[in-house]
């Protein structure tokens, strides 16, 4: 069976993991960095690469272990490493460590577009799931609403237009003096609170796929400054139904013109409790599979790494060792 | 010496952008100053137009950096759209190295660029965004890029 080393650093997770070419994942490791960030309210660029460096080659090494692999001289058909998006320094880590073990070891490597990874989640739990899919993708950098009618062929309907997501969480919760990440912060706080105390603007009622989360956020600071009784349960129950509706709005705007067998959700977003409820309704709904990754597969990881990887290797061979990271990577660019 | 500009809406916001656009030199950082959501990237989306730029201006919170190609007659082939509000610290700035990225027929629009101001080393151009209670933002340029600019920025005030 053949197997493919996934290496993912393009934040501040710093993950390695083993995947056979059925999608079985054999290992699959992940350390944070989140605890030196949470600190600061947000990943700092420069800290994710340093912490890179030291934790990237222990985390091969156990990933490699973990699988019953020999570390030194691993019997493998390739590496898989995320070249982008993401941060340049994060992204130059990995990518060099997978250079270095590609020649140190004789095997090929490829660089793997991060979201086309993530939009690979759902085959490490059920890779015989029936195509097309509607994914949703949501996370702190990233926001799209992507149809596949095969693993590896996508095509973007639509994406954030402003700020993803994930960010607008972030950027409220900062705003509302809650810590970081702000997902978890607001979501739990929103199950203590009434939504209909503050009336959030409806947004992007177009026809389009695309998203918009600037507004929302623009909308909860003025609101917070002209009404200062407004208590912060409240807030972050309205804020959450906000993102919550235009999501699920679009989604299912996306399901009523393109019929697909299956819906996914994917990315760090996809922890939130509204939408995992919201996206299960909508299949029941719509009388379609839905596709809900455990989180450990729906956040940075590189289980999704090495599967796109094996499709990759499979279909465009192996990448040059002249390849550079690319910070703004799209979607829609990877064909 | 400042000049002023106010938006009543975002659509003035994105037009007072693309007019600005004509201020700007190859070489130029303009930090942008501004509470949460006080459109310092609806700002940048305008400039972007007036530049020529023809793919999507998204926030760069999460990259830092996004780099957008322009098509202009001005000799500003590239737009680096920054965003510092994640740094730890200055030195994560000297890093990005704006200063030499606009040295190559660029600029540089940098969001939560004041808390930064002291590294860039070199004159610029501030803009500070204020919200009023009617949801307009009054748009307040100077620095010390700001006098050399002064019939330009006549135009884009009146």
């Amino acid at each position: 069976m053949a197997l493919v080393l996934g290496i993912e650093t393009s934040c501040d997770e710093t993950a390695a993991a083993v995947v056979d070419e059925e999608f079985h994942v054999h290992s699959s490791v992940i350390e944070s960095s989140l605890d030196q960030h949470r600190a600061f309210g947000g990943v700092v660029p420069e800290l994710a690469g340093r912490a890179h460096v030291t934790t990237l080659g222990p985390v091969v090494q156990r990933a490699l272990v973990d699988a019953g692999l020999n570390p030194h001289d691993p019997a493998i058909e390739g590496i898989a490493v995320t070249a982008g998006p993401g941060l340049i320094g994060s992204l130059l880590v990995g990518l060099s460590a997978a250079k270095a073990l590609s020649l140190a070891w004789g095997v090929p490597y490829i660089g793997v577009n991060h979201l086309e990874g993530h939009l690979f989640a759902p085959l490490l739990e059920q890779s015989d799931l029936e195509w097309p899919l509607l994914t949703l993708l949501v996370s702190g950098g990233h926001s799209l609403i992507v149809r596949q009618s095969g693993p590896g062929q996508h095509e973007v309907l639509g994406e954030t237009i402003d700020d993803a997501a994930g960010e607008a969480y972030d950027k409220v919760a900062r705003w509302l003096g809650l810590g970081y990440p702000g997902g978890p912060e607001i979501d739990h706080l929103a199950q203590e609170g009434s939504p209909g105390n503050l009336k959030l603007p409806v947004s992007m009622t177009g026809e389009g796929y695309d998203l918009s989360f600037s507004g929302l956020k623009t909308a909860v600071v003025r609101a917070t400054q002209k009404q200062k009784d407004l208590s912060v349960a409240d807030v972050a129950a309205s804020f959450q139904a906000a993102v919550a509706e235009q999501l699920l709005r679009k989604v299912a705007l996306a399901l009523e013109h393109y019929p697909v067998k299956g819906l996914a959700l994917a990315g760090g977003v996809a922890a939130n409790s509204a939408l995992r409820l919201g996206m299960t309704e909508l299949a029941k709904e719509f009388g379609i599979a839905s596709h809900l990754p455990t989180m450990a597969n729906c956040t940075d990881n590189a289980a999704m790494i090495a599967a796109a990887g094996i499709y990759r290797l499979r279909h465009d061979g192996p990448s040059a060792f002249d390849l550079s990271a690319s910070p703004n990577w799209q979607l829609a660019d990877v064909s | 010496m400042s000049w002023r500009r106010y938006c009543a809406t975002s659509n003035a916001t994105i037009a007072a952008g693309v007019e600005f656009a004509h201020v700007l030199s190859s070489g130029d950082i303009v930090l942008l100053t501004g509470t949460l959501g006080a459109g310092k990237t609806t700002f940048t989306k305008g400039v972007a137009t007036g530049l020529g730029v023809s793919d999507a201006v998204t926030s760069p919170t999460f990259i830092m950096v996004r780099e957008h190609r322009c098509a202009n007659d001005r000799g500003i082939a590239t737009l680096h759209h920054c965003d510092v509000y994640r740094v730890g610290t200055l030195d994560e700035v000297i890093d990005l190295a704006l200063g030499e990225l606009v040295e190559d027929a660029a600029v540089a629009l940098v969001e939560w660029g004041e808390l930064a101001s002291s590294v860039f080393g070199r004159a610029v151009l501030t803009i500070t965004f204020d919200v009023d209670d009617e949801d307009g933002r009054t748009l307040v340029v100077a620095g010390d890029l700001a006098s050399s600019r002064g019939p330009l920025l006549d135009r884009w005030a009146s």
